[in-house]
């Protein structure tokens, strides 16, 4: 059986190699194929990963008063924008109304410029409490120190920055106590964040610059975003959320029949946005490939009817100097499997240089069980689309066979 | 009782378009070891079937075909394919060598098929090759020889599993007279050396070279004459 798997194989090879052009564009459709197959599944899998590194910075018992949703929400854009602004002292009732608060802080946010001598960042900072750190659990001063309560009512002129920041205007100095400028106004950076890395790849979480809310309110406009964070005590979170959210009813005084014009975010919104995207485009994916698969399966069919027709003769042949039709069904079976197999391979070898190449502007990487379940799906298209084919052959009539002109 | 080919009333009819072909109508044979057999007669007289038959590439619709004690009429496909394998070997008019293979890989082929060890197969295959004068030309492909040493690769590939016999259709058909004479040395070589050799031909001059003559007429043997030793004539 081995000289006879060895004689298949070089039988094989042979075919494939003496009909190059043909046999390039054959198996054309299953490196589409296979490329596309493992190039979907190693971008889902680096969104997944991104998304579970990226979540961490969104704690689950974390939810966040905004005027908008997040995602969707039925409203039109008009009366979205119509809807109040989020207001500071939502921060103090809340933790006096709300049973179920741990820590609460106000989140006022705006882009701008952050200038140090000759070298300048755009970021975007947020004005907050000293609490704030208690309700973001991945946030953590690892240089200097946080404000305290003092500077936040105060209004003192003092700032922690993101490491992107740091790296940007202090690249080889201690940034600790030195001075910035955001417009006219001048900082005294007291602190350094931990580096948090970007979120899903696209910008980073470190380009940001935390100011006391006071000083952020006496020195920066209203406008601009205002969110409220809430960290909750209980893993009660649909509790905690159906509380908040009456209390939110409440101090925007709405109506019982009012629609609200607030929105309660949490992680748990995002992740199942998240997941509806992710298959939305596995499964969009996942069908045009196995549409392209098919393709492919169906010329590779094909090819392996013209071969048998060619090599009818030599059927006929092999058959008469006593080859059974297994063996007549292993040579084509072996020969669709073979194109296959190097096709899909040469998929494979495809999708992972793009996706290294992805990788420059969105983190990706094969994992190795994709990669090796692309191998055998393409044996697979093998096996069934020359098993017709070679049973064809196996079948023939030696007689018939050796009469083919 | 022959000790090795008997055919009993062998029949094989096919059915052509509904109408009732009778290729062989009736066959009575013997053959016995180191025969040198030619069979006769015009187109459609059943020559080719029956040197189907007899090389386990057909079987019967009607009959008993005997091989060396094993009943070839009951065989399936892979018991057939065996037999071919194991006991007869093939030369065909048009040589029907593989084309992208050497000499020596052709005449590897039935070696292969019969499962045996690499170097055992060469070393095989080599001698046959050697046997029918083709040392020199072993690694050549059929389309860098000439037709009588095509046929002699064929000669060499039909020998190499030393079958019990061996089935030669029209050997000389293709080749100039020159290779012809060449090629049926070689075959009454090899029947001097103890094969038994079935020769289909369409020539007087080929088959006297065989010592039994079969003619065949309609499905039928019309005449069996043994042509050096005694003379038999069957209806």
């Amino acid at each position: 059986m081995i000289s006879l798997f060895w004689e298949n194989l070089r039988i094989s090879l042979g075919s494939i190699f003496g009909n190059k052009s043909r046999s390039i564009l054959t198996a054309l459709g299953i490196v589409i194929g296979v490329l596309s197959v493992t190039l979907m599944g190693t971008l889902i899998s680096g969104l997944d990963r991104t998304f579970e590194k990226s979540m961490s910075f969104l704690a689950r018992d974390v939810l966040i008063i905004s005027r908008m949703d997040w995602f969707g929400g039925d409203m039109d854009w008009w009366e979205l924008r119509n809807r109040p602004r989020i207001k500071e002292d939502y921060v103090e009732q809340l933790r006096e109304k709300s049973q179920f608060v741990a820590a609460v802080a106000p989140m006022a946010e705006r882009g701008g410029s952050i200038i140090r001598g000759d070298k300048r960042i755009d970021t975007r900072f947020f004005g907050t409490t000293p609490e704030y750190m208690a309700t973001n659990e991945s946030a953590d001063v690892i240089t200097g120190r946080y404000f305290t309560d003092g500077e936040n009512r105060s209004g003192a002129r003092v700032m922690v920055i993101g490491g992107d920041v740091a790296d940007a205007l202090f690249p080889d100095e201690d940034p600790i106590d030195k001075y910035v400028k955001i417009g006219s106004h001048k900082f005294r950076v007291v602190g350094i964040l931990k580096k948090q890395g970007k979120f899903m790849g696209m910008f980073s979480l470190d380009n940001q610059a935390v100011l006391p809310f006071g000083t952020y309110q006496r020195l920066f406009s209203r406008r601009g975003w205002m969110n409220v964070r809430v960290k909750v005590n209980t893993d009660n979170y649909d509790e905690a959320k159906e509380e908040i959210y009456g209390v939110m009813r409440q101090l925007r005084g709405l109506k019982p029949l009012e629609k609200d014009d607030f929105a309660i975010n949490q992680s748990a919104t995002m992740e199942a946005q998240y997941k509806a995207i992710k298959l939305a485009i596995g499964g969009t994916g996942l069908f045009i490939t196995a549409l392209s698969l098919i393709v492919g399966g169906i010329g590779i069919m094909n090819i392996m009817f013209v071969s048998v027709k060619e090599r009818t003769k030599e059927i006929g042949v092999r058959k008469a100097l006593g080859a059974t039709q297994s063996m007549i069904l292993g040579q084509f079976l072996m020969e669709a499997v073979l194109i296959c197999l190097i096709a899909g391979l040469v998929g494979m070898g495809l999708a992972g240089g793009l996706s290294l190449l992805i990788n420059q502007f969105f983190p990706s990487s094969m994992p190795v069980g994709l990669a090796i379940g692309s191998i055998i799906l393409s044996v697979v298209i093998g096996i069934v689309s020359g098993l017709v084919p070679s049973y064809q052959a196996a079948r023939l009539d030696p007689i018939d066979a050796l009469r083919y002109e | 009782m022959a000790d090795l080919i008997s055919l009993k009333e062998i029949k094989r009819h096919y059915d052509v378009g509904g109408e009732l072909v009778r290729a062989l109508d009736g066959i009575d044979l013997t053959i016995n070891h180191n025969e040198y057999i030619s069979i006769m007669g015009p187109s459609g007289s059943g020559k080719s079937t029956l040197m189907n038959m007899i090389g386990c590439l057909d079987t019967p619709t009607e009959g008993v075909y005997e091989f060396e004690g094993e009943l070839v009429h009951e065989m399936d496909d892979n018991q057939l394919a065996s037999i071919r394998n194991r006991k007869i070997g093939f030369v065909f008019q048009t040589f029907n060598l593989l084309p992208k293979a050497t000499a020596l890989r052709n005449v590897e082929v039935p070696l292969i098929y019969a499962n045996m060890a690499k170097n055992d197969r060469i070393e095989k295959a080599k001698k046959a090759l050697i046997a029918v004068g083709l040392e020199e030309r072993m690694h050549h492909k059929p389309n860098e020889l000439s037709g009588g040493q095509r046929q002699r690769v064929a000669i060499a590939r039909a020998l190499v599993n030393d079958p019990s016999i061996i089935l030669a259709d029209e050997p000389t058909g293709n080749l100039d007279s020159k290779s012809g004479i060449e090629i049926m040395k070689i075959l009454d070589k090899l029947h001097h050396a103890g094969n038994t050799i079935i020769l289909v031909t369409h020539e007087e001059y080929i088959a006297e070279h065989a010592d039994r003559t079969i003619n065949l007429f309609d499905g039928k043997i019309k005449e069996d004459r043994q042509t050096k030793k005694r003379k038999r004539v069957v209806t």
